[in-house]
């Protein structure tokens, strides 16, 4: 064993990103200035279509970051040569984190122009004002806030700190990484949950799903894998990566792309056939307002284009083995990742469709700030872990 | 029945002398088997197995075993199962015992989604197995290469090439001359 790690030589500046990283960086950062001047200015501009579509860009973008968290948790449990590829991509989109807490600041600001249960009218309705007392109000969503993001900064902060100390450290145990993750997937999971009931199921307060919190976990895990094959489609034309990073890596980033377009669509459904199923007042509104006013369009696009069609295509190895043709597919995944999002949140507000270009100033400002942070972290450090056991195995293999 | 041999085409087939199932050379080493492999492949042969004790990454490339059929036998077999328990459920519910329930459609096809999606797996799940089994050619109670003593040790430390007879290319002499090129341990006629 100690023969062939050491005929192994890891050269440390060697592994660090290629310039394209910085290239991407700042055209990021371009975009993400001009997107946010836009979506300042729209604010003022349309109000009215203002509130919504920040609520769907802030999800969207958060989901990024807490999906690559929990995938990096799986890699800490059960990865290997597919999870150490893209470890470094994992945990520079994790600490964009920061970045998502900061952009929750408006939104906490503006709780009555976004939720019904925050407006004084809303307290004619008895039960709302008895939640509104007790749970959803100012205070509540400000403490919970704040545990969510330590919580999830938290566990972040020490992965990556770890993985850090990891490449200068050699023969460490590993240890630590799993019992975090374990642990960390559990709490994650429950953190999510509890974060959007507050800041998306309570849109409709008297409206409950308790699988709700599992649609985004499965839209969050998918969004990071195909943001994954994206940058790794980029990366991989350059050295390091295209060095280490082959076939049969992409091929089970495709498979957990299907496995979780599959993942998505059963939630989904689930949680419609049971509401369909039982036909009760209180929980049909939310579907009501869903398949009305335009939104089954989206709705139906959504079954076509985000499961159907990616479905039947990932189930060709051919186009799953390939990052040139799986990049494709990744790219329109994540797009449908903001259809769904805007699906779910959009309906709240407007009962006819509505789209303005509020919606597309704010996903390119957010999304433009936040990868501009995940460039610059991912510069910071080699591609691959050091000293990581599982990239020492990825090195081996190569004859 | 025995008539029926008698005129059947295989009984007036010429029996080969001595007939033989092919050629098998013994390597020491996985690698030597590969570059063997690749060898004869490359030379022209294409009816050719190698055996080894365990599994050789790229081995079954370099004999020109490039894409299997299971994956094709699951997908229809998927399809099947999909297919019948959806049209099962409508048979059911709509046309041989329609029955109200809540006030819903005869044809509520929600709630016919479940069993449609877990008779997919199923039969999906099937058919991978049998598939899988049936195109490897199992179950084979019979197999040539076992009639060379030496072809034990597969399943221990020694890797394995056959070439068979009925490959266009095969000619017991030259054959038998190009494997010796490749530098085996041994060479051995495999009885039929």
């Amino acid at each position: 064993m100690t023969m062939t790690t050491t005929a192994i030589k890891l050269n440390r500046s060697d592994l660090m990103a290629p310039p394209v990283a910085q290239v991407m960086q700042q055209r990021s950062l371009i975009i993400g200035v001009v997107g946010a001047v836009a979506a300042i200015a729209g604010a003022f501009l349309a109000p009215a279509s203002f509130y919504s579509a920040y609520l769907v860009g802030f999800m969207f973008w958060l989901g990024l970051s807490l999906g690559c968290m929990a995938i990096l948790m799986l890699h800490h449990l059960v990865g290997g040569s597919w999870s150490i590829v893209i470890r470094r991509l994992l945990e520079s989109g994790m600490m964009a984190l920061p970045l998502m807490a900061v952009l929750f600041i408006p939104i906490l600001l503006n709780l009555p122009k976004i939720y019904f249960w925050a407006r004084p009218e809303s307290l004619a309705d008895p039960k709302i004002a008895d939640i509104a007392h007790s749970y959803l109000n100012f205070n509540g969503i400000l403490i919970r806030a704040i545990l969510y993001f330590v919580i999830w900064f938290g566990m972040a902060y020490f992965l990556n700190r770890w993985s850090t100390e990891q490449d200068s450290i050699a023969g460490q145990s590993t240890l630590r990484f799993r019992a975090l993750s374990g642990l960390g997937m559990v709490i994650y999971s429950f953190a999510i949950s509890f974060a959007v009931i507050d800041w998306v199921m309570s849109l409709q307060a008297r409206w409950i799903s308790t699988i709700y919190g599992l649609l985004f976990v499965a839209g969050e895990a998918l969004s990071a894998f195909c943001f994954c094959v994206v940058i790794e489609t980029i990366l991989a034309k350059r050295k390091p990566m295209s060095d280490y990073l082959t076939d049969t890596e992409v091929h089970d980033h495709g498979k957990l792309m299907l496995a979780f377009v599959m993942v998505f669509a059963y939630f989904n459904f689930s949680q419609w056939l049971i509401i369909w199923a039982g036909n009760l007042p209180e929980e049909i509104p939310w579907y009501k307002a869903r398949l009305n006013g335009g939104w089954q369009y989206v709705g139906l696009f959504l079954v076509i284009f985000h499961f159907a069609v990616p479905f039947a295509l990932l189930l060709s190895r051919q186009l799953k083995r390939k990052a040139g043709t799986l990049v494709w597919l990744a790219s329109w995944l994540i797009i449908m990742r903001m259809v769904d999002i805007y699906w779910h949140i959009e309906p709240a507000f407007h009962s006819e469709v509505h789209l303005s270009w509020v919606l597309f100033a704010i996903l390119a400002g957010m999304g433009g700030l936040w990868m501009a942070y995940f460039f610059h972290n991912l510069r910071a450090r080699p591609l691959l872990p050091l000293n990581a056991p599982q990239t020492l195995r990825l090195l081996e293999r190569e004859h | 029945m025995s008539d029926l041999s008698v005129h059947s085409p295989m009984a007036n087939a010429p029996i080969p002398e001595n007939p033989i199932y092919g050629l098998m050379a013994e390597f020491d080493s996985a690698q030597e088997l590969l570059d063997a492999a690749h060898k004869t492949h490359e030379a022209g042969y294409h009816k050719l197995d190698a055996y080894s004790p365990f599994p050789i990454e790229g081995l079954a490339e370099a004999i020109g075993f490039h894409k299997n059929r299971v994956a094709l036998v699951v997908l229809i077999g998927a399809l099947v199962g999909g297919i019948s328990a959806f049209a099962f459920q409508y048979w059911v519910a709509v046309i041989t015992y329609p029955t109200n329930i809540g006030g819903r459609p005869y044809f509520s096809w929600p709630s016919f989604i479940i069993v449609t999606f877990e008779l997919t797996i199923l039969f999906g799940g099937i058919s991978s197995a049998v598939g899988m089994i049936a195109l490897n050619g199992l179950p084979m109670p019979y197999h040539p290469v076992f009639n060379v003593a030496e072809f034990a040790k597969a399943s221990e430390n020694k890797f394995f090439l056959v070439v068979e007879s009925a490959d266009p290319k095969y000619d017991p002499a030259a054959t038998r001359s190009f494997l010796n090129g490749l530098a085996p341990r041994m060479i051995a006629e495999v009885p039929s």
